[in-house]
């Protein structure tokens, strides 16, 4: 069968239905059996006329990050497509407006910027538009049924989600637009193609089957709705806020609060207590509130109550890059806050990990009695996949949701020293759970001591109960990708980058290259005997990052002795794969040319 | 000539990149516009026949590799269609509303087939062969041994001809006096041109008119084409060769001479200092016959296209006239136009 693989980008201004093009785009492709991977760019402004794009890279099988080159372009504006052209391939195709309303100066028109391998497909979106619909407002579903046509892509999913878009609008707007598409639809059909763009069939073909498209923010509220997330405290900050957003209509509707704070030292706050008294909460914020909760989250830690941070990181330091993406928060999420303070934290790499390390957090949470840091990134927000969620809750039954652990008859000690280093939990009345919380030292029963013994053994246990956690079943804490036994390059990746990685892996192996990729979703604690592990396999190991400084290769480096290399950028946009393929590369033949020598 | 010229050259054809060629071996720093209202970079359209028996597509046809023009900073402006002309503001419009301003333009845009009058209602069920596209079109609704109608038979019409019986497929030519096009052929020889024809596999049907072109009834035939005299065909193509006319609409109302191609004296400049034109487009003074003449073939513009840009960067060459290109039959007997003969 023949493998579909096909990049398109939309580019427009707000207002010209770019991000909704691309959105009814994906959605078709995934109805239609497709997988698909897509990432939106929105202007900077909160609610500006900027240019917006909409990626979205359409396959048989599940691809592990967008293209670095588009196959298409579809420009809606012309000024802020043109930059974009040298992202299409040679003889990719760029789809435009040949008559636009306006006189324009030489250079206005997006047709003189194409490279010689590119092929130009213009049409009359605006004259269409105007004539099926009685307006320019329909540019972008015009733009959408000429490439279905073109690239013969059946229509009926688009009519589907066509009809689904305008559903709460007047029929007439759902009719005139679905006019536009057909008519736009025939174009493309008799258009004779000079591309070479062909799409299989897809695996699963049944229209109207539950398929999973989702971002990774979706992709957090429905692990926190499986997982019976019971309360939520949140202060609105790009790229969190789309969680809290869905949850404030989704939660309540299950029986759960969720209450918007006057701030994120509140929300933290609220949180800490609400996992005090017993339920299932959690928070979702960047790295600028994250900054902000470091020290209550120094008293869950040292409280022991269980609670859940959903951090996604944006570009920083303070306000830094609010719309863009990167990876620098991994030393705050880790180390952040006074004291020695472990937690766990999790960095899914992908929307089906940020469903599960969404579900999981909890019952990590609980079982070991910690704040627990789930980090993404605003990449992996937003981004949309085709997941295949399974039907049955994974997270339903096996809850570790509170049981007491008070015996009748024995004295209550809320910070016992156990064997497992996880102490009997108890929740504010319940009969014979008295005891005393506090941010100080405390001893077993949780009374203030700052004696040197007792700090000690207390730092002990609120250390060691969370390695139990680098074995806990049904969430994966690292995962080795490639070739097994020994390579001559190792990458070792973490959060959304891992996409990147894998991609550029695998064109590694294509050229050749013995190479294989282990991700590591658990920060902390580090699965230190893994990754020691990996790096006795590899003769070469590279740690790409979306950050400055290689805050992953610091831990990394802390935990292991052999030398490796960083590959360390802070674009602000997600790491390029020819970038890492140049790596690998670069790495191979010093691989080689050592063990030559 | 310093770096500030822009070169602007309508048509994609042998003339137009001839020209820009040798506009850039002249003048390395100027821009370099090409427009063109076809989708694709230059290629052969003399090859292509070879649609039908190769597994080929249009990146085969170019005449360059796409670096060429990187390397060459040649900006090939597909897809864009002049409408006009203003030699006063030495600007251009393009159908998509933008404007282009040139130092100094070259028409090259070539002829489009022509098609008299009586066959205008019919249009919409001919097929032609000028583009790749149109080919395209051709090969892939024309059955195997298929049969093939010819209206006319100019020298493009007949070389396809030859290919497709080569090919097993069936052609019928109906001669008129555009059949040889543009050879100059004496009635004496006509005779024995279309024998030639006759030998090579080709029905021919004479003196005879068009009276009606229409869609074959359904399991039948595409085409069904009645004659006066009362006869009638079954084919599956219908394709007129009548020769070509200039095809320079957009130089109307520029201000240029034009008669029924844009008018150039012997260096190829129009009556507009900074206009030049060279291949099918243009008409060419000739001091011997005293007259306008048209040169066709691929040796003929592509040397237009090199005398332009020479004359254009400050040399001052003339064309001189070609003697005429004479049809022939060859020791084989067959059938030979000096056209054919390809680079
Ligand atoms: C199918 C075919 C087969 C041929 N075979 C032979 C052969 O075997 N031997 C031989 O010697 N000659 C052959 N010829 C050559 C032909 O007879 C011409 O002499 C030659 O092609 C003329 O070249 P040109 O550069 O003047 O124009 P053309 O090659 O016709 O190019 C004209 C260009 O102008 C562009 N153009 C026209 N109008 C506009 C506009 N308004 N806006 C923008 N662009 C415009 C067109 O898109 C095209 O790119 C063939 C021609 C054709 C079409």
């Amino acid at each position: 069968m023949k493998e579909t693989d096909i990049q398109l980008m939309f580019c427009g201004s707000a207002g010209d239905g770019t991000i909704a093009v691309g959105d009814i785009f994906k959605r078709a492709m995934a109805k239609a059996g497709y997988k698909v991977i897509a990432f939106d760019i929105y202007p900077p402004e909160i609610r500006g006329f900027g240019k917006c794009i909409s990626r979205v890279r359409v396959t048989s099988r599940q691809a592990y990050s967008l293209k670095q080159e588009s196959d298409v372009l579809v420009s809606l504006n012309d000024s802020y497509a043109i930059p974009h052209v040298p992202e299409v391939r040679d003889f990719g195709s760029v789809i435009y407006d040949n008559a636009p309303i306006t006189s324009m100066a030489e250079g206005e028109h997006i047709s003189g910027h194409l490279l010689p391998g590119q092929l130009p497909y213009g049409l009359r979106i605006r004259e269409i538009s105007d004539q099926t619909t009685g307006g320019s407002k329909s540019k972008n579903i015009v733009a959408l049924g000429y490439l279905a046509g073109l690239f013969g892509i059946k229509p009926e999913p688009f009519h589907l989600i066509i009809r689904d878009k305008f559903k709460k609008k007047d029929p007439s707007i759902a009719e005139s637009n679905l006019l536009a598409f057909d008519t736009a639809y025939t174009e493309g059909a008799s258009t004779f193609r000079l591309d070479f763009i062909e799409l299989g069939a897809p695996e699963r073909q049944e229209i109207g089957s539950k398929v999973q498209m989702m971002t990774g923010n979706a992709a957090v509220v429905r692990g926190c709705l499986d997982a019976g997330l019971d309360c939520f405290f949140g202060y609105p900050i790009t790229p969190a806020t789309s969680i809290m957003e869905r949850l404030a209509t989704e939660l309540p509707r299950r029986g759960g609060r969720l209450l918007q704070t006057e701030d994120e030292i509140s929300a933290i706050a609220a949180t800490i207590g609400a996992g005090y008294a017993g339920v299932r909460s959690a928070t979702a914020t960047s790295g600028p509130g994250l900054a902000l909760m470091v020290e209550m989250l120094g008293l869950g830690v040292i409280s022991e109550v269980p609670s859940v941070i959903f951090c996604s990181q944006r570009g920083g330091p303070s306000t830094g890059m609010p719309t863009k993406t990167e990876q620098s928060d991994l030393h705050l999420a880790v180390y952040g806050g006074a004291g020695d303070a472990q937690r766990i934290v999790l960095a899914p790499t992908n929307v089906e990990g940020a469903y599960r390390c969404a579900g999981k957090a909890f019952e990590m949470a609980e079982k070991y009695q910690t704040p627990v840091i789930v980090l993404l990134d605003l990449y992996l927000s937003n981004r949309y996949e085709t997941v295949l969620l399974p039907r049955q809750n994974p997270f339903e039954g096996e809850s570790s949701k509170h049981r007491s652990r008070v015996e009748r008859g024995i004295p209550y000690s809320r910070f016992a020293f156990t064997e497992d280093h996880v102490s009997p939990r108890t929740i504010p009345g319940e009969e014979g759970g008295i005891h005393v919380i506090t941010g100080l030292e405390h001893n077993e029963m949780g009374r203030p001591n700052d004696q040197s013994d007792m700090h000690n053994r207390m730092s002990e246990k609120r250390h060691k109960k969370l390695l139990a956690a680098l074995d806990h079943p049904g969430i994966t804490i690292h995962k080795r990708f490639g070739d097994t036994g020994s390579v001559d390059v190792g990458i070792l990746g973490w959060g959304s980058t891992v996409g990147e990685i894998l991609e550029a892996m695998l064109m590694a192996q294509a050229e050749g290259i013995s190479c294989s990729v282990m991700k590591v979703v658990m920060l902390s604690p580090l699965p230190v005997e893994p990754i020691q592990h990996f790096f006795s396999d590899c003769r070469e190991v590279l740690i790409p990052e979306l950050n400055y400084e290689g805050q992953f290769a610091n831990l990394v480096a802390s935990a292991v002795s052999k030398p490796f290399t960083r590959f360390n950028r802070v674009p602000g946009v997600p790491m390029q794969v020819a970038d890492i393929l140049d790596q690998i590369r670069r790495l191979a033949e010093r691989a080689k040319s050592s063990s030559a020598a | 000539m310093g770096s500030t010229q822009h070169y602007v050259i309508i048509g994609n054809g042998v003339a137009g990149n001839e020209a820009a060629y040798h506009l850039r071996q002249r003048d390395p720093e100027s821009r370099i516009t090409i427009i063109t209202a076809g989708r694709l970079l230059f290629y052969s359209r003399y090859e292509l026949p070879r649609v039908f028996h190769e597994n080929c597509d249009w990146r085969d046809f170019l005449v360059h590799p796409v670096e060429y023009y990187a390397n060459n900073r040649i900006n090939v402006r597909r897809n864009s269609f002049v409408t006009h002309v203003d030699a006063h503001r030495k600007t251009l419009s393009l159908a998509h509303k933008e404007e282009i301003q040139y130092s100094q333009l070259l028409v090259a845009s070539g002829g489009a087939s022509y098609l008299p009058a009586e066959l205008d209602e019919f249009a919409p069920l001919l097929n032609h062969f000028n583009l790749y596209s149109a080919a395209c079109k051709v090969r892939d609704i024309l059955p195997k041994q298929g049969k093939v109608v010819m209206l006319g038979g100019d020298v493009l019409g007949l070389d396809l001809a030859r290919n497709l019986v080569n090919d097993g497929y069936k052609v019928v030519l109906v001669a008129t006096e555009h059949t040889f096009w543009p050879h100059r052929v004496e009635s004496d020889e006509r005779a024995l041109f279309l024998g030639a024809l006759r030998d090579m596999g080709v029905e021919v049907i004479e003196g005879v008119k068009i009276e009606l072109i229409e869609q074959g009834a359904a399991g039948m035939s595409a085409r069904h084409i009645l004659f006066d005299d009362g006869r009638e065909i079954f084919a599956d193509v219908v394709m007129p060769f009548l020769g070509l006319l200039p095809a320079a609409d957009f130089m109307m109302g520029s201000g240029v001479d034009f008669e029924r191609g844009l008018l150039v004296s012997t260096n190829l400049r129009t009556t507009d200092q900074n206009i030049w034109a060279a291949g099918d487009v243009c008409q060419i003074w000739s001091p011997e016959e005293n007259q306008y003449r048209f040169y066709y073939g691929w040796k003929n513009v592509k040397k237009m296209g090199e005398i332009a840009a020479k004359n254009m960067t400050g040399e001052d060459i003339h064309w001189e006239t070609a003697t005429d290109q004479k049809l022939y039959i060859d020791k084989n007997r067959q059938l030979v136009s000096p056209y054919w003969e390809h680079d």
